[in-house]
């Protein structure tokens, strides 16, 4: 790191700023809840043992406030958030374990099976494992090779967390090797453990961690999973999650090449305003009679078009994401409609909503879900979606949302470097944090997305290989240290300037937003601070293009 | 309710040190036996593929460690078990004598749903050597005292009814899963709508 400075730059883009107190980007309603991601698993990683086992099940009901205020049921739920226990005193600790004399057992001429297949291709060399258990210690998911193998390694597992937990009462968060860190996380009646010989820190593993757990959520509830495991501890959580195996698969791949998981935001289509407009009133008008419709919610290629809630709920980036995760791994979605029950972790972790899951129209690749608490909604849900596609059509808004997902050279927001001029730039990436949006030069198009490692059972090794050409992808593997310096929670910087001959990085987080961007090699500080001026005012003019500035509701 | 999933049994061995514990789950994993003793610290974890009425059984053996100072980590060892297998020494009676507490001790930490169906399987060790004490008589009559827990007589070394025994505990184990299975359905959906009046709504028609 050539220098790290903290020094305060908020006069670099106030003078000539016409709205001086709103960020580009920024409006007084956001349609998502602007929570910070990365304090909150700071949290989740500085939480003690007690606090562990109220943080899963003490949350009231969302849902069935939802329910009580449509049945016009007087009783008012209270929201009774568990507070997340604070205890910073116990930093993370840090231990190397070795498992030898768990081998050495098994006699002196022969390895032990598991330490074979533990060896086997099928699982070295890869650049990040993922495990997921029970706390009886058996297995439940493996990101590589066959969990029924590692049914050996995940005794292992169990017996470590809980050698900690039990006899020094103390909670295992990571083994840090030279070359790979392990972050063990338990929620409820489940242990995640993540390997990883990539760059990400414990944070931002821990944050992974926690989307693959809530994504196990979003498919069978928390109560569920509770519930499930309070009547059998033996119980082989497989049964039920056969086929949601794919989905954590997808995750996986998704969290590592889209920086929207790394800063907890959510992408936008970038679409003339009018054009949103129309299309958020096509909804609106269509469904403002549709008495328990909690949120209809378009998406195109893992960005966010429009989203129209019940007044009061607004929707947590990370549902959100599940939701992306859900609509992009499921190919059944685009052949027929579907109907199907969704459990948004964050948004109520106890209940389903039921969507109603549909592509606008063949020629167009947006994804409409209608999400209701109303368990039979199918048929009037199914004839919305015909009325609000009709007006679609009807108004150009599918040309629209076309063009802007089949990237348009006419389109500002197509190629944006190019468009802002300043050759020095190679990449950005910017985050309202008000509105929990984002917006990076070169998205990762869902083609690309989808090649990458489709068939990750068998790639996923480290590579080494230098590439020649960076994609948003790979900046984002650049800018994940830069991210946890940011949010470091002992000593955060708000400026991180890093010039050398491969690139210069500057990373700047305020109160408003959160801004990386990459430069030509050796860039000179103050050059690079007036380049970013520029670009903030580019964004700035463009941000009702790119972000969705209302929040609209029914 | 299918049968032809997939299935991992836990399997949770004890009983005093020496006895034979790490020999017999060598014996049956591996097919070998070494006469060299080595005590095992904390726990050993093998697994291994079974085939019981057609259906490919995994079973994640947990071999405990004998030895006292190692049994504070009964609680986490013991949690979800499908099947506890006591071993005891035929040429030592004290480890005969320990079943009972082996037994209790498993009860209390793991404390299964249903106790007295819990599936227990006793191997009585060492059948090979010729300086035997506890007699296969006695033995049996202490496993029908404890709701007929299945008794095995075997020895590591010569691979007496070792196969027999972890089919058997298998099998037992299984039956135990699929019974559980049969009245434990676990329901699609949680029931949400409990205070919703379910009035009849006013936007069925899609009005614009």
């Amino acid at each position: 790191m050539a220098s790290t400075s903290k020094d305060n730059m908020q006069n670099i883009c106030s003078h000539d700023n016409p709205e001086k107190d709103l960020e580009p980007g920024a409006s007084h309603d956001s349609i998502l809840n602007p929570t910070d991601s990365f304090e909150e698993f700071a949290t989740e990683m500085n939480s003690s043992l007690e606090g562990r086992a109220t943080d899963v099940t003490k949350k009231s009901s969302t849902i069935s406030e939802i329910q009580s205020e449509i049945g016009e049921c007087s009783k008012a739920l209270k929201e009774t958030k568990s507070s997340e226990n604070l205890l910073n005193k116990d930093e993370a600790i840090s231990s190397s374990v070795s498992n030898s004399n768990l081998q050495e057992q098994n006699g002196d001429d022969t390895e032990s099976e598991l330490d074979d297949y533990l060896k086997s291709p099928e699982l070295v060399n890869k650049e990040k494992h993922v495990f997921i258990l029970s706390s009886a210690g058996k297995p439940i998911y493996t990101r590589y090779g066959n969990e029924d193998k590692l049914a050996g390694l995940c005794g292992v597992i169990q017996a470590l967390v809980s050698v900690v937990e039990e006899q020094n009462r103390d909670i295992l968060r990571s083994i840090i090797t030279k070359d790979c860190k392990a972050v063990f996380l338990v929620k409820g009646p489940l242990i995640l453990v993540g390997m990883s010989k990539s760059n990400e820190s414990e944070t931002q593993l821990v944050l992974q961690l926690t989307y693959a757990f809530n994504q196990i959520v979003s498919v069978l509830t928390l109560t569920q999973l509770n519930r499930i495991f309070e009547q059998r501890r033996n119980y082989d959580l497989r049964r039920l999650l056969s086929g949601a195996e794919r989905l954590i698969d997808n995750l996986l791949i998704f969290m590592e090449k889209d920086p929207a998981f790394l800063l907890g935001a959510v992408r936008c289509l970038p679409l003339p305003e009018k054009v949103r407009e129309n299309i958020t009133s096509a909804i609106i008008s269509t469904c403002h009679k549709i008495r328990d419709l909690v949120f209809a919610i378009l998406i195109a290629g893992n960005q966010l078009i429009t989203l129209v809630r019940m007044k009061k709920y607004t929707l947590h980036p990370s549902d959100i994401h599940l939701l992306f995760n859900l609509v992009r791994s499921s190919e059944s979605f685009k052949t027929a409609e579907s109907w199907t029950p969704i459990c948004l972790p964050k948004f109520d972790a106890t209940g389903f909503l039921h969507g109603h899951v549909s592509y606008i129209s063949e020629d167009c690749q947006a994804c409409l879900l209608l999400l209701t608490v109303q368990r039979d909604a199918f048929y009037p849900l199914s004839q919305a979606k015909h009325t609000i596609a009709d007006k679609l059509r009807r108004s150009y808004c599918l040309t629209a949302i076309n063009d802007a997902l089949n990237r348009n050279k006419d389109l500002t927001t197509t190629n944006p470097l190019k468009h802002i001029g300043i050759p020095e730039i190679r990449h950005f990436m910017y985050k309202c944090k008000s509105t929990a949006q984002l917006f990076t030069s070169d998205p990762i198009s869902l083609d690309r997305l989808q090649d990458y490692r489709q068939r990750h059972k068998e790639g996923g090794d480290v590579v080494k290989k230098k590439v020649e050409k960076l994609s948003d992808m790979d900046y984002v593997r650049n800018y994940r240290e830069f991210c946890s310096k940011i949010h470091c929670a002992r000593s955060p910087a708000k400026l991180i300037f890093r010039s050398n001959s491969e690139d210069t990085i500057l990373a700047w987080i305020t109160n408003g937003f959160e801004l990386y961007v990459t430069f030509d090699p050796l860039m000179e500080k103050d050059l690079a601070i007036r380049a970013v001026d520029r670009l903030l005012r580019w964004i700035k003019n463009e941000e009702k293009r790119i972000f969705i500035m209302n929040a609209p509701t029914f | 309710m299918s049968s032809r999933k997939k299935v991992l049994l836990k399997v949770i061995i004890l009983g005093d040190s020496g006895v034979g514990k790490t020999s017999l789950m060598n014996q049956f994993v591996n097919k070998k036996f070494s006469n060299q003793y080595k005590a095992t610290i904390g726990a050993d974890f093998l697994t291994k593929e079974v085939i019981v009425d057609d259906r490919i059984v995994t079973m994640q053996i947990w071999d405990t460690a004998g030895q006292e100072r190692f049994q504070s980590l009964g609680v986490a060892f013991y949690r979800g078990a499908d099947c506890c297998v006591l071993v005891f020494d035929v040429t030592a009676p004290n480890t005969f004598k320990s079943l009972e507490s082996w037994r209790d001790e498993f009860l209390i930490q793991a404390s299964p749903r249903d106790p007295d169906h819990f599936p227990f399987v006793i191997l009585g060790n060492k059948v090979d050597l010729d300086n035997r004490a506890v007699s296969a008589k006695r033995a049996q009559q202490w496993c029908q005292s404890k709701n007929d827990i299945p008794y095995f007589e075997t020895s590591a070394k010569e691979a007496v009814n070792v196969e027999l025994a972890f089919q058997t505990i298998a099998r037992n184990a299984l039956a135990q899963e699929t019974e559980a299975e049969l009245y434990n359905e676990f329901p699609d959906q949680i029931k949400l709508n409990a205070n919703d009046n379910n009035r009849n709504r006013d936007g069925d028609n899609c009005a614009c």
